[in-house]
């Protein structure tokens, strides 16, 4: 028959892909998903989509999906299935023996930007009124917690400050350390669209990527600067705009502290950050710099979106700063067509940051030190809760590694297969006496886990997610949880069973605590995303339908002025040298999302199967390295091997990969440096040596490779 | 991680994590405010220390400070200077609330 | 303001046709009922504000308008010819007739000449809107003898997700205007002319060796279902 299957059914839910959170209508046929179609109304996608939301959804369905929870006395034993109700036990029993052997902090929980609004809360809630601490910390620690800290410390919210559409509006687009047409490929088409209408395009990235050229889009200045040198760069652009008096005195004066504009004038005006100092420091022709200090400046209306190039690194919240500085100096901020916005990895990143998987913060950004804030928790939730920061995630580990800590409960995170330093990470997952992980499939840190509890995807469960734009999205379920329940319902089952009773009668009332307890969430409720389809944060009696474009009249600070960070520029301490002269730097590609647990079982795979090392001919050559073979790469840190591609996109100097597949282990040479803000790694700069693999090793190493993917059952 | 750091650091008890990464993360929020002004600098350092770390990680830094603060910022001892004796507000020190 | 209103008062279940629009409102005649629509709007759309739904096969409102299918033909009243409604801008006082024998007469032939070049056998059964049309215009054959068609071209199945069989190709262009206006990837192009124009990836590639990103759009698009999900089929896709 050649014509298709009718869908007997559809349900529009949000997409968990990426931060763009395109709305869909999820379509089945007999009880099973056949096809997922962007949603018109969607407010990002406006009915469009990509590979990964519209194709790659039979993960879902994939054999190796773990359909039972398992426990297992030593990771070196094989797993034992057993019901739902002894795997509970057994992690409860056990959570509580290492807290009463190790002590009450010895044990913590993550949380990921793959949950629900709800589940992220929940977790939270756990550690702190069940688990009674706040070593509480989810993924965005590892990607954006530095637009957290260097939003706040300038404007004063952690957030994108306008809505997607809004680039409608904007004359020059600034993309700094982001990729969109990949990353992000629904607003990376959004973009283009404005720009083949006319908008200039800045791109700050060390790679030629798809943004800077692609059929009709060129990106009218690329500045290809040396991977760690955001800051010195950005600093240098604020050069300009003060010396050449491009700033916006009139917004300065009248909505930002005038004394710290003026200091950090003159910090930045120094001769030390001219664009000839940092344009050499950089690998940057000055001129470029000062085309795009100009070109920003000049709007009318500038925009500023950036990703994980910029926060990624040791001076990623400093980098974060000097973006909603320039933002501030050039008053491109509080109206349609300017802003400043992260784009967000994971569907739900900016959720994550906003309900209180944090060591330090409550959900809404408010501090666990604040006794008012906490008071209002504590009369919530009916338990005393910790008045100290906890331990983050990367502090974890090395407590693990110190001896003082012991146990943890990870929901949908692999921090073994995605944080820095992995060999750093086993380690210490190996001093773990109970590690409880809820994921769909046995991910790589499932290895070093006591407890797994099956997981559900976002097709199976009800909640909300919060996109890059700010936007509170409606989760559906289109499908029942394929191991019984949802996630938040195994967190329930879990608190109720290690003594602290909770019910919820479903995902909304969970929903309502939230919005009960954190002041941005205020008028946000499942009736209010059925009526309106979605709200941006913040929504409130204000702004009952939410707010799309933030800092209109004020900033969220108490004087209600935006402020002026000092941005030293400090290179990192991962520097090249004899032994390491090229620098490794990661990013994404189209077909594949993360850590690749969904995309690798779905035919996107047969795009990118394996992640290759793109590197220069020039770099390549001289190390006898042909296109297509098999490479060592090795930093301080360890090595691994991949295929080496000639590229243009990267200049001699500088390698690039992805981290999509396991296999590949790039987080073996990853290094152990972070922001200093936040710890959020340093993915993006690593000092590394490629040399070719003769092909007799190739062959025995890819063998041993195979072997060791064959996850323990 | 420097030979002479792991050599002054390898006798150290900590209670969360080992000292020589908080050496590290202290000399890096140290080089962050280093271009304010002595007073700010300081506070600067104390109120990060305070709201951001583990009580545990402050106490093994203001232990560390004590015992000579081998291999630390000078910026850091003034931040801890203030954490020990700055008059402790005794909880909030984050940004000044909206 | 370019493309805001293009974009955000698309509606889920309703296609206008072209993409909305948002100047100063224009009151004009649709079949004897008043309706007012921004200037700049189409006839098409006004029609369709009107529950008028005219039909159309290479219009869509997540598109610019095309003018090609020749299904969307209206009378409007001082101006001779049947102008296609998708193409024609409203004005004030403009009167507009959506249906007549004449235009149904039109229509159908229109129709007919697809169907002629369609596989016959899927006319029964199917889904798309290509066959909403054909209900809407009450088509079910058509008159002409047996001659060449496009059933012996190869189905392209190189995209692990989606197919295009071109014997269900309508060369109507919406999966090219998609590839351009909307993901902005410019991957698809049509090849040839009359009888042999055809959509075509890249330089004769397949889909899957071209610079298709999948995003989807075309086949989101594809009014007569020859680019189609492979979701939708139990096993492999075979014709007839």
């Amino acid at each position: 028959m050649a014509n298709p299957i009718k869908p007997d059914k559809s349900v529009t839910t949000t997409c968990a892909y990426c931060g763009v959170g395109c709305g869909f209508k999820a379509e089945t046929h007999q009880g099973r998903i056949v096809r997922m179609m962007p949603w018109k109304e969607g407010k990002a996608n406006h009915g469009h989509s990509c590979i990964k939301g519209r194709f790659a959804f039979d993960y879902y369905v994939s054999e190796d999906r773990i359909r039972t929870p398992m426990i297992r006395s030593s990771i070196d034993d094989p797993w034992t299935p057993v019901t739902w109700e002894k795997a509970i036990a057994h992690a409860a029993s056990e959570l509580r023996r290492v807290q009463s052997k190790y002590g009450n902090k010895s044990v913590g929980a993550i949380s990921s930007s793959r949950c629900t609004n709800e589940e992220i809360f929940l977790t939270q809630k756990f550690a702190r009124a069940v688990l009674g601490n706040n070593n509480i910390d989810n993924c965005a620690r590892i990607c954006h917690s530095p637009t957290q800290f260097g939003l706040s410390a300038t404007v004063g919210w952690g957030a994108a400050s306008q809505h997607f559409d809004s680039i409608l509006q904007a004359d020059v687009i600034m993309v700094v350390g982001a990729n969109p047409t990949e990353g992000h490929p629904v607003f990376g088409s959004l973009l283009k669209r404005r720009v083949r209408q006319g908008a200039k395009l800045i791109v700050i990235d060390p790679r030629k990527t798809e943004t800077v050229e692609s059929p009709h889009i060129k990106a009218h200045a690329h500045l290809n600067l040396r991977p760690g040198t955001n800051v010195a760069v950005l600093d240098s652009i604020a050069n300009v705009v003060v010396r050449e008096r491009l700033f916006n005195e009139a917004f300065v004066k009248e909505r930002c502290e005038w004394d710290e504009f003026q200091r950090w004038a003159e910090f930045v005006s120094s001769d030390r950050y001219s664009p000839e100092a940092i344009g050499a420091e950089a690998g940057v022709d000055p001129e470029l710099i000062r085309k795009a200090a100009r070109m920003y400046a000049s709007g009318p209306n500038s925009t500023i979106y950036y990703g994980l190039g910029v926060t990624e690194h040791s001076q990623g919240s400093t980098g974060v700063m000097c973006l909603g500085n320039l933002s501030l100096a050039c008053g491109m901020l509080g109206r349609e067509g300017v802003g400043i916005n992260p784009l967000r990895g994971q569907g739900n990143v900016q959720g994550g940051s906003c309900l209180g998987s944090w060591p330090h913060v409550f959900s809404g950004y408010r501090f666990v030190t604040d006794d008012d804030v906490r008071k209002t928790f504590e009369d919530d939730w009916g338990v005393t809760l910790d008045s100290e920061p906890g331990l983050r995630l990367p502090n974890m580990f090395d407590a693990a590694i110190a001896g003082h800590f012991r146990g943890m409960y990870i929901m949908g995170e692999d921090p073994v297969q995605s944080d820095p330093n992995q060999g750093h990470i086993i380690e210490a997952m190996r001093q773990m006496e109970c590690v409880v992980v809820q994921d769909l499939f046995l991910n790589e840190t499932a290895k070093y886990a006591h407890v797994f509890l099956p997981g559900s995807s976002s097709l199976e469960k009800d909640g909300t997610f919060t996109s890059a734009e700010r936007r509170v999205n409606r989760v559906r379920k289109v499908v029942e949880p394929l191991a019984g329940y949802q996630d938040w319902e195994v967190l329930v089952m879990l608190m109720n069973a290690m003594g602290y009773p909770v019910k919820y009668a479903h995902a909304g009332e969970i929903l309502d605590e939230i919005a009960r307890l954190s002041p941005a969430y205020k008028g946000i409720s499942f009736d209010l995303l059925d009526r309106v389809g979605s709200a941006q944060w913040p929504c409130d009696e204000n702004a009952p339908e939410g707010t799309e474009v933030l800092h209109r009249e004020k900033f969220p600070r108490a004087n209600g002025r935006g402020t002026f960070m000092l941005t030293e520029y400090v290179p990192t301490a991962e520097r090249t040298n004899d032994k390491f002269p090229l620098l490794l730097t990661t990013g994404r590609i189209l077909t594949q999302y993360n850590v690749g647990t969904q995309t690798r079982r779905t035919a996107n795979n047969r795009w990118h199967s394996e992640d290759v090392l793109e590197i220069s001919e020039h770099d390549a050559k001289s190390r006898g390295i042909n296109d297509g073979d098999r490479v060592k790469i090795a930093s301080r840190f360890g090595s691994t091997e991949l295929k080496a591609k000639y590229s243009t996109r990267v200049a001699s100097g500088i390698v690039y990969t992805t981290f999509h597949h396991a296999e590949t282990r790039i987080n073996v040479i990853t290094s152990d440096l972070s922001d200093w803000a936040t710890n959020c790694p340093e993915y993006k700069v690593t000092a590394v040596e490629v040399v070719r693999v003769e092909k007799r090793d190739a062959a025995k190493r890819s063998k041993s490779v195979t072997h060791t993917e064959t996850v323990p059952a | 991680m420097s030979q002479s750091q792991e050599h002054s650091t390898s006798t150290f008890p900590s209670r969360a994590i080992p000292i020589e990464r908080l050496i590290v993360m202290a000399n890096q929020i140290a080089a962050f405010f280093a271009p304010y002004p002595a007073a700010r600098r300081a506070e600067g350092i104390r109120n990060h220390l305070r709201t951001y770390w583990d009580p545990r990680m402050r106490q093994d830094l203001i232990d560390y400070v004590a015992g000579g603060g081998n291999g630390l910022s000078p910026y850091v001892n003034d931040g801890v200077g203030l954490l020990v004796n700055g008059g402790d507000k005794k909880g909030y020190y984050g940004p000044p609330k909206a | 303001m370019q493309l805001w209103s293009e974009l955000r008062e698309l509606e889920d279940g309703i296609d206008y046709g072209t993409p909305p629009r948002q100047g100063s409102p224009v009151t004009l005649e649709v079949d004897g009922q008043s309706i007012t629509v921004p200037s700049g709007s189409s006839v098409m759309l006004a029609a369709a504000k009107a529950r008028r739904n005219i039909p159309k096969l290479c219009a869509t409102d997540t598109l610019e308008a095309w003018g090609s299918c020749r299904l969307c033909l209206v009378e409007i009243e001082g101006r001779s010819g049947f102008p296609a409604s998708c193409t024609t801008i409203v004005s004030e006082g403009m009167v507009v007739k959506t249906q007549s024998e004449k235009l149904q007469q039109l229509r159908k032939g229109v129709l007919e000449l697809y169907l002629s070049d369609f596989p016959a056998e899927d006319v029964e059964g199917g889904w798309s809107e290509f066959h909403d049309m054909l209900a809407q215009c009450g088509v079910k054959s058509h008159p002409y003898e047996p001659a060449e068609t496009h059933l012996e071209s190869a189905v392209d199945a190189s995209n692990p997700y989606f197919l295009f069989d071109p014997a269900k190709c309508i060369v109507c262009n919406r999966c090219v205007r998609a590839c351009e206006e909307i993901q902005g990837t410019f991957a698809l192009t049509i090849q040839g002319r009359g009888f042999d124009s055809k959509v075509a990836a890249g330089q004769d590639q397949t889909f899957f060796q071209s610079d298709c990103v999948s995003c989807g759009a075309c086949v989101q698009t594809c009014p007569s279902q020859a680019l189609v999900e492979k979701s939708l089929f139990e096993g492999e896709y075979s014709r007839g």
